[in-house]
């Protein structure tokens, strides 16, 4: 049996009881998780099938989503506003990543590299110790059939890690770690360790400084941790109009370093798929070109009058989910000659920042922001000191306008359902504040 | 079976089976072994202007758990049936017989009917009307839901009955801000009370933040249960707890003011969401977490009861059947003092009366804490008067609990919320009269 025969089998009946809009949407997946803390560990293994249906016509819908396979049950009664589902559209060609089809990282696999980590930040730094992990490495394979002739299979492979770390001594907040990557095999304990202890040492010997400026080296998670808090500047169709405000008289928003992309098929992304979850062909868009506003990020369904504009861009992480239009590889274009210890070592007197505490805050006009951080004070290219429990300030049209030079190591982070990345940047006009 | 959940599911199962081909697994003394069988429905109404319209979520599962000398496995499905039980065993499994037992009986009813929420349906309106009675006008974006969900834990040697919760959620979204609230109902009273409180956001949006403030502070039924939920209930999980130690090291360690009386008490929520066992299958038992300040017992689930016969099991509960189960509250009360509203508000001008918290953290390494308010009143002529706007309490979680100078007579149902702790989405519940902080720092 085709494997997307059950789906047009519920497609099918509910078009028999005259719904003009349907759509049908089934995954299913597999993961191995594994948990440990100091008192213990617990590995799961799971295995998740659901699927769900939108359904409707011109003045009301529904919306059903259940466990199992697809199946014909007792619809609930529509209600609200009417439905609107998109067209099938052509994708170009993809070839799915290599990793799709390896084996899930297995039990002592995923133990032994809990173990080489702790080993390895104990050699970075004595003492300090991982308070939890949890490494989720799992595949999944989604169908999607609709009224409107879209019938689109798509699939992933993902794995994911949170490490929680505490120093030596207990006087300081523990940090955390998030990462993402095709195959959990990829996870490097040592690199791990490393950077588990970089962000240990700033936060246990760091202080807060006294208001300063400089020039400030954004390590990839920070200037990404940016780049997500202004999402609303870049998505949805609000997006056009708030980013006007911040044009400048040349008629930028940022400095010529400055390009933004979301590609929901790129290469050896994460996510990297060739449909979005409505069944929409994933493309890449150019959001800002050399600081200059091109577009906003758009779901199909948000630009009714010039479907070019638009893309695959609806997330739909699990069965549970409604489609909503997120980015999928939000991304700062990475300058491939520069190299991120050369930015810097280029460094005559300022702060290279490693870590955010949190989330950063914006202002709800985009007017300013502030993001805890945490890092190193440098001088002629030198570290000379350590920062922490300290804040990034600075209005939202200087940090994008003040991005002078960005290096090659584009590194992603997984912010919210989608991916954000950004290489090493150098930023002036900021301030560090209490 | 609690509340008046009608048709509960796992009712037929074959138990005696189940627990035969647990024992399988199960094949050292000291081996705990369970299966857990989990049916959820949520039915939402989103804001009348987006579709899909009227949207239900159904879903049955089991998993079946091993818990080895600290070490647990999990195989979680999403179906139910003799051979995806099967399959789930084995995958815990750490050697399998020869000659299993033969499958247990496993059919589950299916959903009978069409799902059908008439009083969510209905709850909208009646909060539009309700916000008419107090004159204002202002755009709100309402999603109501309904949260059904049915458990039942089968063990080698404990089968718990079929336990049911039914409870109701809303968010409202508004230009300014957003709220979101728990119910036990669906009424117009509940409807009232909603509007009372966005009313109240409404009037305080513009309110400037308070200076920074070292005084008297007041908190609302609402926000005690938050400050008590963080503060105390997280403080006393006892994976919490073996950050710094082991959590048996607790017992007895004064935590906060000879004041405080602190219970968890699953079998005491609201009538919708009473418990009678935990999702290990354990009884639940009225837990005095402190008493007179004092720690008596910590939430605990099976993973620590069976390292130290002091802690006592029965808080354990899971975010969903791929979840393993963590010690956490359901129900906390915090035991009514002596003072009226009026004692409360005594010798308390130019002090804070905060009735609502929206966050809260506490770091479990430092013992720092942290409690957001999204509005207060300053207390003029013994009464709240004029609104402050956003605020937060910052400080070590024990010297404030030792700061709590008062406790109000009459307590209320109040502060239920969505817990979230660990990306482990739960609903927790709570019984609290207001209280009187002395000395506490409040800042913007």
């Amino acid at each position: 049996m085709n494997s997307a025969e059950p789906l047009r089998e519920v497609l099918d009946g509910l078009r028999r009881q005259h719904w003009e809009e349907v759509e049908v949407f089934h995954k299913k997946g597999r993961s191995r998780t594994m948990q440990v803390s100091p008192y213990g560990d617990t590995t799961s293994l799971r295995q998740e099938e659901g699927w769900a249906v939108r359904a409707g016509d011109r003045r009301r819908s529904f919306y059903y989503a259940a466990s199992g396979p697809p199946r014909a049950v007792a619809w609930p009664e529509a209600d609200g506003i009417g439905l609107r589902l998109p067209s099938a559209r052509p994708g170009p060609h993809w070839s799915p990543p290599s990793t799709l089809d390896a084996p899930l990282i297995g039990e002592g696999e995923a133990r032994g590299f809990f173990s080489g980590l702790a080993k390895e930040l104990d050699r970075e730094m004595p003492g300090a110790k991982l308070l939890s992990g949890y490494l989720d490495d799992g595949s999944s394979d989604s169908q999607l059939v609709s009224s409107r002739e879209i019938q689109v299979r798509v699939q992933h492979r993902v794995a994911s890690l949170h490490l929680e770390a505490v120093g030596p001594t207990a006087t300081t907040p523990s940090i955390a770690l998030d990462i993402a990557d095709h195959d959990a095999r990829r996870f490097s304990p040592a690199a791990l360790a490393r950077r588990l202890a970089d962000l240990l040492l700033v936060s246990e010997k760091g202080s807060a400084r006294p208001r300063d400026r400089g020039e400030f080296i954004l390590a990839p998670p920070v200037a990404a941790g940016l780049l997500a808090a202004l999402g609303d500047l870049w998505i949805g169709p609000e997006a056009e109009e708030r980013s006007t405000a911040l044009i400048d008289r040349n008629g930028r928003i940022g400095s010529p370093a400055l390009t933004i992309i979301d590609d929901g098929r790129l290469p050896g992304g994460v996510l990297e798929a060739p449909y979005d979850g409505e069944g929409q062909p994933t493309r890449s868009v150019t959001l800002v070109e050399e600081g200059s506003f091109r577009q906003p990020l758009l779901a199909w369904w948000q630009t009714t009058s010039n479907l070019k504009r638009s893309s695959g861009c609806s997330l739909r992480p699990g069965w549970r989910d409604l489609p909503i239009p997120g980015s999928t590889h939000l991304y700062l274009q990475p300058d491939p000659s520069i190299r991120a210890v050369s930015l810097i070592q280029s460094l005559s007197r300022g702060y290279y920042l490693i870590g955010l505490a949190g989330p950063p805050r914006i202002e709800p006009d985009f007017t300013r922001f502030a993001a805890p951080v945490s890092g190193f004070a440098i001088t002629s290219g030198q570290p000379t000191g350590t920062v922490a429990r300290a804040w990034l300030v600075g209005s939202v049209s200087t940090f994008l306008s003040g991005i002078v030079a960005k290096a090659r190591d584009l590194t992603f982070s997984a912010v919210g359902g989608g991916m954000v990345g950004s290489p090493t940047v150098l930023a002036k006009g900021l301030e560090l504040r209490q | 079976m609690s509340g008046s959940m009608l048709d509960a599911p796992f009712t037929q199962l074959d138990t005696a089976g189940i627990a035969r081909s647990l024992t399988q697994i199960a094949d050292q003394p000291a081996d705990l072994a369970d299966a857990f069988f989990e049916r959820i429905e949520t039915v939402e109404l989103p804001p009348p202007d987006q579709a899909p319209g009227f949207r239900v979520w159904r879903e049955t599962g089991l998993a079946v758990r091993l818990q080895r000398e600290g070490r647990t496995w999990l195989a979680g499905r999403d179906q139910i049936s003799a051979d995806v039980f099967q399959n789930a065993l084995r995958r815990v499994a750490r050697a399998m017989p020869r000659a299993p037992y033969p499958l247990p009986e496993l059919e589950t009813e299916q959903w009978s009917t069409p799902p059908e929420a008439p009083e969510v349906l209905t709850f909208p309106t009646a909060v539009s009307q309700a916000l008419r009675t107090h004159h204002v006008d202002f755009p709100v974006q309402l999603t109501v839901r309904r949260h059904r969900r049915w458990v039942r834990v089968i063990g080698t040697h404990l089968a718990s009955g079929t336990e049911g919760e039914s409870f109701y959620s809303c968010d409202a979204v508004m230009p300014w801000t957003r709220y979101g609230c728990l119910l036990d109902e669906l009424s117009h009273e509940k409807a009232e009370d909603l509007a009372r409180r966005l009313v109240n956001l409404y009037h305080t949006r513009d309110a400037e933040p308070p200076a920074p403030w070292c005084g008297v502070v007041i908190l609302g039924a609402s926000a005690t249960a938050v400050l008590l939920h963080e503060a105390v209930a997280h403080a006393l999980e006892a994976d919490t707890l073996a950050q710094g130690g082991h959590p048996e090291a607790s017992l007895g360690v004064r935590m906060g003011s000879r004041l405080l009386n602190v219970f968890d008490d699953p079998s005491s929520a609201p009538s919708g969401v009473q418990r009678t066992a935990d999702d290990e299958g354990f009884p639940v038992v009225r837990r005095c977490l402190l008493r007179a300040g004092v720690v008596e017992q910590p939430l605990c689930d099976t993973a620590w009861t069976r390292r130290s016969d002091r802690l006592t099991a029965g808080a354990g509960r899971r975010g969903n059947r791929h979840l393993p189960p963590g010690p956490r509250s359901s129900h906390l009360e915090l035991v009514a003092g002596e003072l009226s509203r009026k004692d409360l508000l005594a010798d308390a001008e130019g002090g804070l009366y905060l009735p609502e918290a929206d966050q809260g953290r506490l770091d479990p390494v430092t013992g720092k804490f942290v409690l957001r308010f999204p509005y207060g009143r300053r207390i003029q002529n013994q009464v709240p008067g004029s609104p402050v706007g956003p605020c937060w309490m910052r400080g070590q979680v024990s010297d404030l609990l030792d700061k709590i100078a008062g406790i109000g007579a009459q307590t209320f149902a109040a502060g239920a919320g969505w817990c979230a702790k660990g990306g482990v989405k739960l609903p927790v519940w709570a019984t609290c009269p207001e209280i009187r902080i002395q000395g506490v720092e409040i800042g913007p």
